[in-house]
């Protein structure tokens, strides 16, 4: 079997891979990324919803056999950029009172840093990538460096619904994104199309195609598309990373050395990854022996509420991720039969077909009554979405199935129920943003289902090694070279969107990364 | 930061017109009596472009199936395109399917759901679907939409119903001209391989 070696092989280009793979580029290090899907650059986003749905997963299926749906496919991405190539760039803070949930309320878990640990992270990352909002506007903004660009404009949609917002006793910010509102560092501003769920082909969103991942490679690092990390290999001891088992784009089976692996392969396949390496010194897995790798996965229950509008919203306009959003019931508790936070994203640009477009909001309409509803919510549609905290469980997991792919690896599979507390908040946000609808002036209103947003969890941080997979820099607790990126750290999952934090996350764990030769050690 | 997409993005602000700085102009590959063309469903259908995967009887279905939920549909190329995604590489596929946790290989999924329908529609009306009148198809699709058909066999009726209309409302109005009768601008930055 051919063996080469890299200093750092990074295992996935999403948004986890691409910050470790720029910042350990930039300061000197030979770095590999291995990428499963095809290399994608910003021309092949073609604004189409159709030619989105290349940009998600498919195959090696993840099984999911489970009450509660996850979106698996949706949720994930494939080919450089990962994920967070469609992604929406809904850029939130968590609060402080996220990280401290045992602690503080005796629910959920404790995360191994606080807020103020990650403070300054999220402002490098915004300051790097250029986030847009109102900070004096979010009064629930947790502290941290003004945004560097100006709100997003809000456009007619947006208007109304504030107003329904404002009259329901909520106040409203402009969203915090992480697209371009004018020019900054050499890319463009945005020009309000929706596009975004396509891939932003212009580089006005902070997908790693026009943030990291241009800086990587211009500091050498290379990235290797179709290559299917299969297994993390270990020296005979069990605790240091040797390289990684991979199945390039021909076919074969090759080994790549490292001095340091990073899993950043989107939570389900870090697992799979880990699980699929047990070995003689690991047989549950590697980085498992507290048993907890795949274990507390969580998302977002959320729920889209709809309106339709005798007025001309401009639906059609601005983002996809929305224009207004609200963290006015953040607080935790207080509520009956439901502990968590919840968030309102509100008024996005709209499409007439897919899962989040004008069509599926009636998926009980078709033929002429389908006709006439899509004539009617082409300019009338509002839409907005309120994202649910779930309670981390140990029994929501990813684990191994009995199915193998076409490398003859274990496929992933995934159980899943939402929390009561999940349940309860979502069920709350039911009632409320049919409220909010109404009071905007719609003439009919109405609620999609129970749907996932942001897989998190699996791989949980923690101070405690037998209760957690990594520290809190996402270094496996069990394997000294082994670091662990991406939303499948989060021992708790919030309500505000995963991608801002993984970055935060992945920069300060990277930088640590650069600063820390002990890890760095060569052979 | 970000030098190496400095020259992407100057071309594109100077763009005369932004939103259409690259215009892709491809069309799927058809066979049309032997001759490979590159063709939009819509023209396939019209020129009797070859199927890959679907059998005559199971085009004849789709269609009209299609044409009860979306009407258009048919005429839209809605047989050629599921086909045509049918038979492509599961990560390339275009189908919503995808999304849905249906194993690939679709086929048998969309086999089970025509296969169940053409078994309602004799059961109930002793004819094939797409010889049913429309307020007899409207009927029998509602019952699918509604997850409850008596008597039904294949994947889950409702879950065959919501794909199928969607793939529909992807031809009928995820296209340009899908925006163009909804009467709001398409605003492509790249605008995809025709018309869908």
């Amino acid at each position: 079997m051919a063996r080469d070696h890299a200093q750092v092989v990074i295992v996935g280009a999403g948004a986890a891979g691409s910050v470790f793979a720029a910042v350990l580029a930039e300061a000197g290090r030979d770095v590999r990324v291995l990428e499963t899907g095809p290399v994608r650059r910003l021309e092949d986003f073609y604004s189409s919803q159709l030619w989105a749905r290349r940009l998600k997963w498919a195959v090696p299926h993840v099984a999911e056999t489970t009450r509660d749906p996850v979106w698996f496919n949706l949720n994930a991405g494939r080919g450089y950029g990962g994920a967070a190539a469609h992604h929406f760039a809904v850029w939130p803070r968590m609060h402080a009172d996220d990280f401290k949930l045992r602690s503080t309320f005796g629910k959920g878990l404790d995360w191994p840093l606080d807020y103020a640990d990650l403070q300054p992270w999220y402002d490098r990352v915004q300051d790097d990538v250029g986030i847009a909002g109102d900070a004096a506007a979010e009064v629930w903004r947790p502290p941290g460096a003004p945004y560097p660009l100006p709100p997003v404009p809000r456009f007619a949609q947006g208007e109304v619904l504030a107003k329904g917002f404002t009259a329901s006793g909520l106040r409203v910010a402009p969203i915090p994104v992480a697209v371009l509102t004018r020019p900054y560092k050499g890319r463009p501003p945005c020009i309000w199309d929706g596009w975004c769920e396509a891939g932003c082909p212009t580089g006005a969103l902070a997908n790693p195609l026009a943030t990291y991942l241009p800086r990587a490679t211009a500091a050498g690092a290379r990235l290797q598309p179709g290559c299917h990390v299969t297994r993390v290999l270990t020296d005979a001891g069990g605790r240091r990373a040797t390289g990684v088992e991979y199945v390039d784009d021909k076919g074969s089976r090759r080994e790549l050395g490292a001095d340091v692996v990073v899993l950043a392969a989107f939570g389900v396949e870090n697992v799979r990854i880990l699980l699929n390496s047990a070995g003689e010194r690991h047989p549950a897995g590697l980085a498992n022996s507290s048993g907890t790798v795949g274990r507390y996965l969580t998302c977002h229950p959320s729920v889209f509420t709809f309106g339709l509008f005798d007025a001309d919203l401009q639906n059609y306009m601005g983002l996809s991720g929305g224009q207004i959003i609200s963290h006015e019931h953040w607080a935790k508790t207080g509520r009956e039969g439901a502990f968590g936070s919840r968030q309102y994203e509100a008024a996005m640009a709209l499409k007439p077909n897919d899962l989040l477009g004008i069509a599926m909001s009636r998926a009980d309409l078709f033929h002429r009554d389908l006709e006439r509803f899509m004539q009617r919510a082409a300019r009338g549609l509002g839409q907005m979405v309120a994202v649910c905290e779930d309670m981390p469980l140990a029994e929501n997991r990813i684990e191994l199935d009995e199915r193998r792919d076409a490398h003859g690896l274990r496929l992933a599979r995934i159980h899943y129920r939402t929390s009561p507390d999940g349940l309860g908040l979502w069920r709350e946000a039911v009632t409320e943003g049919e409220r909010i609808m109404k009071a905007a002036g719609a003439t009919e209103v109405w609620h999609g289902p129970k749907v996932a947003q942001h897989l998190m969890g699996g791989t949980i941080m923690g101070k405690d090694p037998a209760a957690s997979v990594t520290d809190g820099y996402g270094r496996a607790h069990d394997v000294e070279n082994l670091f662990i990126g991406g939303g499948g750290l989060f021992p708790t999952s919030s309500a505000v969107n995963s991608t801002y934090t993984i970055h935060a996350l992945a920069l300060r764990a990277a930088s640590r990364l650069r600063d820390d030769q002990a890890a760095l050690r060569t052979r | 930061m970000l030098n190496n997409l400095a020259d992407f993005a100057k071309k594109a602000s100077m763009a005369q017109d932004r939103r259409q700085f690259l215009v892709r102009a491809g069309c799927l590959l058809f066979t049309v009596g032997g001759a490979r063309l590159w063709l939009t469903p819509a023209e396939a259908r019209s020129r009797g472009a070859d199927l890959q995967v679907l059998d005559a009887a199971q085009t004849r279905t789709l269609e009209a199936f299609g044409e009860i939920l979306v009407p258009g549909a048919a005429e839209a190329g809605l047989a050629h395109f599921v086909d045509s995604q049918l038979a492509a590489d599961p990560n390339d596929c275009l189908l919503v399917t995808r999304y849905f946790n249906i194993e690939p290989p679709y086929l048998p999924f969309y086999a089970g759901t025509l296969a169940g329908l053409e078994s309602l529609s004799a059961e109930r009306h002793q004819r094939a679907f797409a010889a049913l009148g429309e307020a007899e198809a409207v009927a029998l699709v509602r019952e699918l939409g509604a997850g409850t058909p008596r008597g039904w066999s294949g994947p889950p009726a409702e879950l065959g119903y919501l794909v199928i209309r969607s793939d529909a409302v992807d031809v009928v109005y995820g296209t340009v001209e899908g925006f163009r009768r909804l009467g709001v601008p398409y605003m492509p930055h790249i605008l995809p391989p025709r018309p869908w």
